[in-house]
């Protein structure tokens, strides 16, 4: 993604909290209301979320490495999210209502952090 | 998290292996995506949130994901359990007769004994019914349940039947007013006007 702009403007408020609500791109579903997360910028792999991928084994899955996104500190801060079991010390994040995943990340070592991209989901 | 959220609230979804308990939290869609990854790390948990009577509450869903098939499930799955669906499927009879089964283990394990239930006779869409609404209306009844039948292809059925347990729960202040002051949440002046009579414990959502 590129580097804070223009586009970046319509979507982060100058507290840096989302302006508008964040979807889930495939279902619509709410997965955060308007200024509900901060910005946050961290390289975080994700999984893809079109391609078959071998997580459950080791290897290395089709993925990309992100670097936009909403950050909260609480999981009931989400309106609605998925949990996936761990893998390893991992959370994946994915859409209640329809499953498609990986949109965010969550270490278990840090109960304070939930990560979504902002790549894969929608703005509204 | 928001002002205006009443409550948070544990909810578990029990019952036998295939009997459709995941796919209640599912919504329904048309096209073929195969949610790849859910399926193969399999989901833990979800946050959602629900509006009754204009307060919002947020609520954890467990589902046992195939748990059940090792017979108990660990203790800390119930603790704190303020709500639980117990699901049965239609077209089999052994589904609906271990139902006594797990309301025996929900008995040993919740650490509450008002704990809201709400029985949900799934996959009416299919043909080869075995067990007929009236038994399960019975059944819900004689253990003071809530009672639904649905199918994957009625989720506005399901999402009546969230509301509907939610609303119970509400009712029962003792559930839920101690966990939301340790977590600060603003009750307003919404600590009154619960005691309506509401659904008495068995009644038929549909």
């Amino acid at each position: 993604m590129a580097a804070p702009g223009a586009g970046m403007e319509a979507l982060v408020c100058a507290r840096g909290r989302n302006r508008k609500a964040v979807l889930c791109q495939r279902c619509g579903s709410r997965v955060l209301q308007p200024g509900a997360a901060t910005l946050a910028r961290r390289q975080l792999f994700l999984p893809s979320m079109k391609k078959k991928t071998a997580l459950a084994e080791s290897g290395s899955p089709d993925g990309d490495v992100l670097q936009d996104h909403w950050l909260v500190d609480d999981m009931f801060s989400f309106e609605n999210i998925g949990f996936t079991k761990d893998v390893g010390n991992i959370k994946f994040l994915i859409c209640a209502d329809c499953e498609i995943g990986p949109i965010g990340w969550h270490c278990l070592d840090d109960k304070k952090s939930f990560y979504v991209a902002l790549d894969r989901v929608s703005h509204e | 998290m928001d002002e205006d959220v009443l409550t948070t609230l544990k909810i578990l979804i029990i019952g036998e292996s295939g009997v459709g308990k995941s796919s209640l939290l599912l919504r329904f869609t048309d096209d073929t995506f195969d949610p790849e990854l859910a399926a193969t790390i399999g989901v833990d948990f979800k946050v959602k949130t629900i509006s009754v009577d204009g307060n919002k509450a947020k609520l954890a869903i467990w589902d046992t994901a195939g748990q059940e098939r090792f017979r108990t499930l660990t203790p800390s799955y119930y603790r704190g359990a303020q709500g639980v669906i117990l699901v049965y499927d239609v077209t089999r009879r052994e589904t609906f007769l271990k139902l006594d089964n797990w309301l025996n283990e929900l008995e040993t394990y919740c650490t509450r004994n008002d704990i809201v239930k709400m029985l949900v006779g799934n996959k009416i869409d299919k043909e080869n019914r075995e067990v007929d609404r009236n038994e399960g209306l019975k059944f819900a009844r004689k253990h003071s349940m809530l009672f639904i039948e649905a199918s994957a292809k009625t989720c506005d059925g399901v999402q009546c039947a969230f509301e509907e347990l939610v609303e119970k729960i509400i009712q029962t202040p003792g559930l839920w007013e101690s966990e939301n002051q340790n977590r600060g949440v603003k009750l307003s002046n919404k600590e009154e006007g619960y005691g309506g009579p509401g659904c008495g414990g068995y009644c038929s959502v549909l």
